[in-house]
């Protein structure tokens, strides 16, 4: 664990905290663009975020510690996966102890405790919410898992960081059949999981048609900042993770010097692949809820398509 | 085709005549499965093209050139008029008998039922064609599939030319295909069936009404 | 002299085709075009048959086409259906008349089958043979819905798909046999040839070899009414016109074991007997309890007369799948019998639809009294098809019966045996309920059944009572034939 890599890693955690809410303002801007409004900057999710710190924080009656815990559960579990994920450099400190199965693990982590946040208030909406996220996340598992197992299974290795190096070094593989599955299916979990177009409209203010929003309706102020600002982390890290399991280029290593090129080309990125999924939902309806499952089947099964090709054509 | 690019071409193209079969059995709209069964007919001629190209035959371009028509031009063309004629309604396909997320399952299973039922045949010649033929022979699975479990006719019809594509791509990637009137014979016979059936399924919208399958229900014992 | 003989049993058909395509159907003159070419065909299967005899195998130059003994046996009995049902249109077709338009396309349509199916027996290699058993689909299917009611709709788009799939699986059976062919050193015309596939028979892969056969037998049986894909049978030839049931019962459902027959030739070298005796066993005995159990409660007289040429298919594979040269005799003879037989069945069944109005054995009863000259033949016809002597299928399931035995498949064949028995009880109490007893309406006049119409009908018992007296000038084209199915 050398000073340098412990740096790194602090600055992609503090890259990641801070761009979080304005990767949110460039998918916001991209899609006012495209349905011709001026749209309200790149910077109106921070302007949000500190609107509600200065708010009153509510908690309802009834309510025990699963509504309490479940903002800083959130926030903590999106650093952590900050501080994990390969996004500007390979060599972060928590890498040996953090795998894939980890990460996934996470990411299920932080939805888990916003449901029971949710089924803790005891209201109709957050009880709906709730068990739409956990039927998305049930089906969205097991397809990462297997997606990225894919990538990982020609490397040996499920360490997300020892597939991304090994992506560095060897650059055609991005083009194999598993490679390419696996992408299709991970493009379609990370829009579930982080409930945009198709699956989830993040943007909709009819309670009977929301799956995230309706499970943080009863939160206010600083717990509903935090919440927000956890989101679009979560949002960044998985953007991020596709770019670096297919696009790898331009991540660090250990060096420091070699950071502000991969802050660049992480900055890149990100902002493509963000605009690009604005882009989509400005053209996309929402799938009624019954079709979600197909839509999650159907990603399955690609990932069980990169899998087995990945063994049998490698 | 040097020989890096060849295994890459081709391993592009059958995962795209594979991932067709999937989206057949993924979409409702019948015409969303008549496009997709026009862009598995480009593929497939790609994937013939390809081999010509790899062992410089005039006569496998030549073929991929006519089955690329026959496939991707004729036969959706015919789908698109069967589906013109009936009211929007009919353009759905009605709750299948396996529904559709239980379908894309026993897909990716049957795919990996291919891979293990054409061993011996990778096994009698180890080439990069051979190696995508598991991808045909899941299509011809997929397409059985499709064909046992869908209700609407249009969807067997398409469900049989699936099955027609993945027995063709089988012929293609194990030998370079059957000698060329044998080929005919086949292409030709297939365009019949797909006519017969159009005029059978005209009829049947005439006589019951509509082309939902489970409205025949006059046989049985 | 040998073109000529090939060529005439496909030109003569299609040329009577092109005769009704440019004339039309018209019941006093080309009513009769069909039957003409017919008695020709059969005239040119004799003739062949016995320049087989004699000299051997003759083929077309280029190959397309070749006879041997087995297919010139086979020939012969489409020839003789052929015949029968030609002879018999137009007689159906002035009872139950139609548009013009209609019965001109029947009459294309049938002479088309005819020609599909010489050329199937004639083929000379797996390619022309898998191309004329699918234009035999192709051209089927709009005869089958001839009618065009629901239930001949529903019969007609039930037989194209499953058909047409089971076809396409006995062609990538065949794909995957020429491609082990080809590794095994063929070249590309001669990995789709019989003859050359059993030369090189041990040079075959067997694994390879073993997928092939077993989608070549499982497809090709379907088109002969064997299970899995039996599905589309009852329906199909119970809803079509009775002289194209007669000619699907009688021919098609050979011509389709003619098929397995010459995939079994190559199959039985390259991986020995005992896989496809195995697996045409199993059909076989699935397509006999299915077909057994679904003839006792049975209600309808054309579907039963279905499912009876679906039992009589499975005791022909049972035979196929014992292959010593007494089965296989007794094979092709219980074909060219149960042809026969199964023509004269649907035929007066015909009839007998014309006159009541219904094909449900419930509303037919004392057929005896009112028509008595058709329910002889229809009783005759139903006892030649149980077996009863003087029939040949007396003498070929006897065969039967003893080449199972004798080799060491005596439970599977006592198995199929007691299934057939099944059958033989309900065919016999359906259609003793038919035929005898008292008539339900005893005042009204009998329903003519003209001498001339009967006379096709009286034809076909007469020739399967010769065949099972004695098997005369064909012993020798027999045992031929026997030989080229490939009993050692």
């Amino acid at each position: 664990m050398s000073a340098q890599a412990l740096l790194s890693t602090v600055v992609q955690v503090v890259v990641v905290a801070a761009g979080g809410p304005l990767l949110v303002g460039v998918l916001g801007q991209t899609r006012a663009r495209l349905e011709g409004r001026a749209g309200a900057g790149i910077g109106q999710p921070w302007r949000d975020l500190r609107k509600l710190v200065r708010r009153q924080p509510a908690t309802p009656t009834g309510t025990g510690w699963a509504f309490r815990l479940a903002p800083l559960l959130l926030a903590a579990t999106s650093l952590v996966l900050a501080g994990v994920v390969p996004l500007l450099t390979t060599a972060s400190p928590l890498d040996p102890a953090a795998d894939l199965f980890a990460v996934v693990g996470l990411l299920a982590l932080g939805t888990v405790t916003l449901a029971l946040a949710a089924l803790d208030t005891g209201t109709a909406f957050g009880g709906m919410g709730a068990s739409r996220a956990i039927t998305i996340l049930t089906l969205v598992e097991p397809t990462i898992l297997v997606a990225v197992f894919a990538l990982g299974a020609r490397v040996g290795s499920t360490n997300l960081a020892a597939i991304v190096t090994a992506t560095l070094h060897a650059p055609l593989r991005v083009a194999s059949p598993a490679s390419l599955l696996a992408a299709a299916a991970l493009v379609i979990v990370v829009v579930a999981e982080t409930g945009r177009l198709p699956v989830d409209n993040p943007a909709t203010h009819l309670e009977l048609t929301m799956i995230h929003e309706a499970m943080v309706l009863e939160y206010a102020g600083g717990d509903l900042a935090l919440i927000e600002w956890a989101s679009s982390v979560r949002l960044t890290v998985l953007l991020g993770l596709l770019a670096s399991l297919f696009a790898p280029w331009g991540i660090a290593g250990a060096n420091l010097a070699a950071l502000p090129v991969a802050f660049g080309a992480l900055v890149v990125k990100v902002t493509i692949l963000g605009a690009g999924l604005g882009a989509a939902e400005v053209f996309l309806a929402k799938l009624r809820l019954f079709r979600v499952p197909e839509l999650l089947a159907g990603s399955f099964v690609l990932a069980l398509l990169a899998v087995t090709s990945s063994f049998f054509l490698a | 085709m040097t020989d890096t690019t060849f295994p890459l071409a081709l391993d592009l193209s059958a995962g795209v005549f594979l991932l067709c079969a999937f989206g057949v059995l993924w979409r409702r709209q019948l015409a969303s499965m008549v496009r997709l069964f026009g862009l598995q007919g480009a593929a497939l001629a790609a994937l013939i093209a390809i081999l010509g190209l790899h062992e410089r035959s005039v006569e496998l371009l030549l073929v991929a050139c006519g089955l690329g028509v026959l496939r991707a031009g004729v036969l959706p063309a015919l789908g698109r008029r069967a589906l013109g004629r009936g009211t929007p309604a009919d353009a759905r396909e009605t709750r299948p008998v396996v529904n559709v997320a239980a379908s894309l399952l026993a897909a990716g299973l049957l795919t990996l039922l291919a891979y293990v039922v054409t061993r011996p045949l990778v096994a009698l010649s180890p080439s990069p064609a051979t190696a995508v033929l598991p991808a045909a022979v899941a299509v011809v699975l997929i397409g059985f599939f499709a064909l046992v479990t869908r209700r609407r006719a249009l969807s067997q019809v398409v469900g049989f030319l699936l099955l027609d594509n993945g027995i063709t791509a089988t012929a293609f990637l194990t030998t370079a295909g059957l000698p060329l009137i044998v080929e005919l014979g086949v292409s030709f016979d297939l365009l019949l069936v797909v006519l017969v059936l159009q005029v059978l399924a005209t009829r049947l919208r005439s006589t019951f009404g509509s082309t939902d399958l489970d409205e025949m229900r006059e046989l049985h014992d | 002299m040998t073109p000529v003989l090939l060529l005439a049993p496909v030109m003569l058909p299609l040329s009577a085709a092109l005769g009704y395509a440019l004339v039309g159907w018209r019941p006093r003159s080309t009513a009769w075009l069909g039957v003409l070419t017919t008695a020709l065909l059969a005239l040119d299967a004799v003739a062949l048959a016995v320049t087989v005899t004699r000299h051997g195998p003759l083929w077309t130059p280029g190959g397309l086409l070749r006879a041997d003994a087995l297919s010139a046996w086979m020939l012969l009995g489409v020839a003789t259906v052929a015949l029968l049902a030609c002879w018999a249109s137009p007689g159906y077709l002035a009872a139950a008349p139609g548009s013009r338009r209609r019965t001109r396309w029947y009459g294309i349509l049938l002479q088309l089958f005819v020609a599909a199916m010489a050329t199937a027996v004639l083929a000379g290699n797996f390619g022309v043979l898998w191309v004329a058993i699918e234009a035999t689909t192709i051209v089927t299917a709009f005869l089958v819905g001839h009618h065009r009611d629901r239930a001949a709709l529903e019969a007609a788009w039930k037989y194209v798909v499953i058909c047409s799939a089971a076809i396409a699986i006995a062609f990538l059976g065949l794909v995957l046999l020429y491609d082990a062919g080809r590794h095994a050193g063929l070249s590309t015309v001669d990995a789709l040839d019989w003859t050359a596939l059993t030369r090189y028979a041990d040079h075959l892969d067997p694994a390879v070899t073993r997928i092939a056969v077993g989608l070549a037998v499982i497809g090709f049986g379907a088109k002969a009414g064997l299970i899995p894909l039996h599905a589309w049978l009852p329906d199909a030839h119970s809803q079509a016109p009775a002289p194209v049931s007669a000619l699907m019962s009688g021919v098609l459902l050979p011509v389709a074991v003619y098929a397995v027959l010459r995939v079994k030739v190559i199959a039985d070298p390259a991986l020995g007997t005992g896989y496809l005796r195995t697996l045409l066993a199993v059909m076989a005995l699935a397509t006999l309890a299915l077909a057994a159990l679904l003839l006792i409660a049975q209600r309808d007289y054309k579907r039963m007369l279905a499912y009876s040429s679906m039992e009589h298919m499975g005791l022909i594979a049972l035979a196929a799948a014992i292959g010593t040269p007494l089965a296989v005799v007794a094979l092709l003879l219980h074909m060219a019998g149960h042809g026969l037989a199964k023509t004269v069945a649907f035929l007066s069944s015909g009839h007998i639809l014309h006159h009541h109005g219904s094909t449900r054995t419930t509303d037919i009863r004392g057929l005896a009294g009112r028509t008595p000259l058709l329910a002889g033949l229809f009783g005759l016809a139903v006892l030649a098809l149980l077996g009863f002597p003087p029939a040949s299928l007396f003498a070929s399931e006897l065969g039967i019966a003893r080449a199972g035995t004798a080799a060491g498949l005596g439970w599977v064949t006592a198995a199929g045996f007691a299934l057939a028995l099944v059958a033989f009880a309900a065919l016999i109490v359906h259609s003793g309920r038919m035929l005898l007893g008292p008539a339900p309406h005893p005042a009204e006049r009998p329903v003519a059944f003209p001498i001339g119409t009967a006379l096709p009908l009286i034809a076909g018992l007469v020739a399967v009572a010769a065949l099972g007296v004695t098997l005369g000038p064909v012993t020798g084209l027999l045992q031929a034939a026997a030989a080229a199915a490939g009993a050692p």
